[in-house]
């Protein structure tokens, strides 16, 4: 078991005037038995970051520490860690026995006798002892996938590194798989890493989020941190599904005057907004209601699409008095009647609007919070997937 | 077999029918079904009945050998075998062959495997004109560099030497070792010696002990080219040797004599020659398949 510090760490791939900062000065303090998740899209670094964990790749700049060590110099092999790779890289010739015992192998001193039976608990433990005499290409799918995890778990290592690994697989077991590794995270008490693109993963999975962009850091904090305080405009929009709408604006005497829109900004807005102009309002799909009267701050939209999912509806409307056709996204209950082509009034309310500011993307105004939600938002959910399925 | 088609009988009345036209799906299935095996029968006559020939003609009498028309019956004799295992001349330059071919096919993978890897893993500075540089040994016709190689083997002391002879299969062949290894590493996944120094192993290990494995098809695969090609090499064999180091090809070529030909030992000799590799292809058989699928060897 080990803490992971990263202390400014820098990445560049090629050299002199074509460089490619990859990962850009991030610090990053991961406590012993943690379950981090690296999240971002691709081209953002999450992998850079943790293949420089794993000593795969040398970081250009700064230091990496596992526990009180310093293991800039170390290779992978003497950094006690272990990894399940996306497209998994079981050892094509050997069988589901000799990929999990090949690391016993290389890296311990322990005899066949022991090695054996440590190989036999953990392939139990992952339901998978039937399969020791295969190959991986005798597997499916969710197969190799277990062989994947068990051969990191076999080793017991100090640092789980985990790069995308149920990308490979279908919706349902994906799901599965997900409830799966968190109880065995929290079984083993291992430090682990998770990179992930899918911010669903990453919301259900993670005891803290680490949430990059472009190589920079955006947000470090519990899933429910960065989705309901984002630091910043583009922590916003990708925490979330459907994604926040944005509406780009300019104030003047307290109102926000967007495109198709006016929005009459509380004092308290207008205090966290001061001498900007340039403002950006965000709000999420769920927080707008569709009414048949106007409200404050309600605009008239007409309804474009309508994606009935069941228990809620997603409503792709647009605005009557804006000047394009770009649609937003309204989350309403399944069960209200709603036809396409139907004009309605859109409404967020001031207590539930984010501001961000429209040049640096910076959050400037975060919407309002009971103080019991306030409270947990800090506090790392126990088991947060324990019902995802 | 019609009354029970009902598309047909109802088709039979109608105008443009297309039903009638076609012949029954069976039927067709056992036309093409036909005419496959036809095709493929004729094909394999073509390839098959110059070997045919050969056996046939090194099983004959001295003097029935070319006869024509030919004696499509005869009797065999084990004659002209006999004569050529009583022919030390032919047993030494057998094992030359043997000895040469098989050293130059362990030496060309010693050599180039690694190479390739290298090639496919790491960022080599030029990388392109290195291969392109490794390739360009094949480039010139073989009859182009024969004299300079003859006057490197002299002031090399490597003339009639079978070390020359390896040497010389050796770099005929290390471009297409180099190559083909090449892509076949490219095919790998880097994950696998990734996940495998993340175990543990170092870049060596890794190498060795899984992606060595993996790439087992396309080592066989390069192993029985490389062994066909100076198998069967007889140009530079015929300059850079006199006595010593004379391959069987060499040997075989010599039944052609200025006046006459020795059909029959010639044709002995030559089934003779066929045999290592047969036996060679039949010892690797079961990798040469996946092998030809170059680079393909890993589903993810």
């Amino acid at each position: 078991m080990a803490s992971i510090t990263l202390d400014d760490v820098t990445k560049e791939f090629g050299d002199g005037g074509d460089a490619v900062v990859a990962v850009d000065d991030v610090s990053l303090d991961i406590e012993d038995g943690e379950f981090v998740v690296f999240v971002g899209p691709s081209g953002s670094g999450k992998s850079t970051l943790m293949r420089m964990v794993a000593g795969l790749e040398t970081q250009t700049d700064g230091d990496v520490y596992i526990g009180d060590e310093i293991v800039n110099q170390l290779g992978p092999r003497a950094r006690d860690i272990a990894m399940v790779f996306q497209n998994y890289a079981l050892y094509p010739n050997m069988t589901v026995e000799e990929n999990m015992s090949f690391g016993l192998k290389m890296s311990t001193d322990l005899s066949a006798d022991e090695i054996e039976a440590t190989v036999t608990e953990t392939a139990e433990m992952m339901g998978i002892e039937s399969l020791l005499d295969n190959t991986p290409g005798e597997l499916s799918g969710g197969q190799q996938q277990r062989v994947a995890l068990g051969r990191a778990i076999v080793r017991d290592p100090n640092v789980f590194l985990m790069d995308e690994p149920l990308s490979n697989l279908d919706a349902k077991l994906r799901t599965t798989m997900r409830t799966e590794i968190n109880r065995l995270q929290s079984d083993l008490g291992v430090t682990t890493l998770y990179v992930t693109h899918d911010q669903t993963e990453a919301m259900t999975m993670g005891d803290r989020l680490v949430v990059l962009n472009y190589g920079e850091l955006q947000q470090v904090g519990t899933p429910l941190e960065c989705f309901y305080r984002p630091a910043n405009r583009f922590v916003a929009g990708f925490i979330g599904s459907p994604s926040m709408n944005f509406f780009e604006g300019q104030v003047t005497d307290g109102t926000l005057v967007a495109d198709g829109f006016e929005y009459a900004l509380t004092e308290r807005m207008q205090g966290n907004v001061g001498d900007r102009t340039a403002v950006t309002l965000g709000a999420r799909p769920e927080d707008y209601t569709l009414s048949e009267a106007p409200t404050d701050n309600g605009f008239e939209v007409v309804v474009d699409v309508v994606e009935p999912m069941g228990s809620v509806s997603y409503v792709y409307v647009r605005s009557v008095a804006a000047s394009h056709d770009e649609t937003f996204v309204v989350e309403i209950d399944g069960q209200q009647p709603i036809s396409e082509g139907e004009r309605l009034y859109a409404h967020a309310p001031a207590t539930d609007v984010h501001l961000f500011d429209t040049q640096t993307g910076e959050t400037i105004h975060q919407r309002e919070l009971t103080d019991d939600a306030e409270h947990a938002l800090s506090q790392p959910l126990e088991n947060a997937s324990a019902g995802a399925d | 077999m019609a009354s029970q088609n009902p598309s047909q009988s109802t088709s039979q009345s109608s105008g443009p029918a297309t039903g009638d036209q076609r012949l029954d799906k069976d039927t067709r299935e056992t036309l093409v079904s036909v005419a496959r095996h036809g095709l493929l029968l004729a094909w394999s006559f073509v390839v098959l009945f110059p070997l045919y020939w050969l056996a046939s003609m090194s099983l004959k009498p001295p003097g029935q050998a070319n006869a024509l028309p030919p004696d499509w019956l005869f009797l065999p004799t084990v004659y002209n075998y006999i004569r050529l295992a009583q022919d030390g001349a032919f047993l030494a330059a057998f094992a030359n062959s043997v000895v040469m071919v098989s050293a130059s096919v362990v030496l060309v993978l010693l050599i180039g495997v690694p190479a390739a890897y290298v090639l496919s893993r790491y960022a080599i500075p030029m990388e392109r004109d290195v291969l392109v540089w490794i390739l360009s040994s094949r480039m010139l016709p073989p009859i182009a560099v024969v004299i300079p190689f003859f006057v490197i083997f002299r002031s090399l002391n490597l003339f009639d030497t079978r070390i020359g002879m390896v040497f010389m299969y050796v770099s005929i062949n290390l471009s297409l070792v180099v190559w083909v290894m090449k892509a076949f590493f490219d095919g790998i996944p880097e994950t696998l010696e990734e996940a495998a120094r993340v175990d543990g192993a170092t870049r060596f290990q890794g190498f060795r002990k899984v992606v060595l494995p993996a790439a087992k098809p396309g080592i066989f695969s390069v192993a029985i080219i490389s062994f066909i090609f100076a198998w069967i090499e007889l140009l530079f064999g015929l300059v850079l040797t006199n006595f010593e180091a004379v391959p069987v090809t060499l040997f075989v070529y010599s039944f052609i004599g200025s006046r006459s030909i020795e059909w029959g030992m010639l044709a002995a000799a030559s089934m003779a020659m066929i045999l290592p590799v047969v036996v060679f292809l039949i010892a690797v058989n079961k990798y040469l398949a996946a092998g030809l699928s170059f680079g393909v060897v890993i589903k993810e």
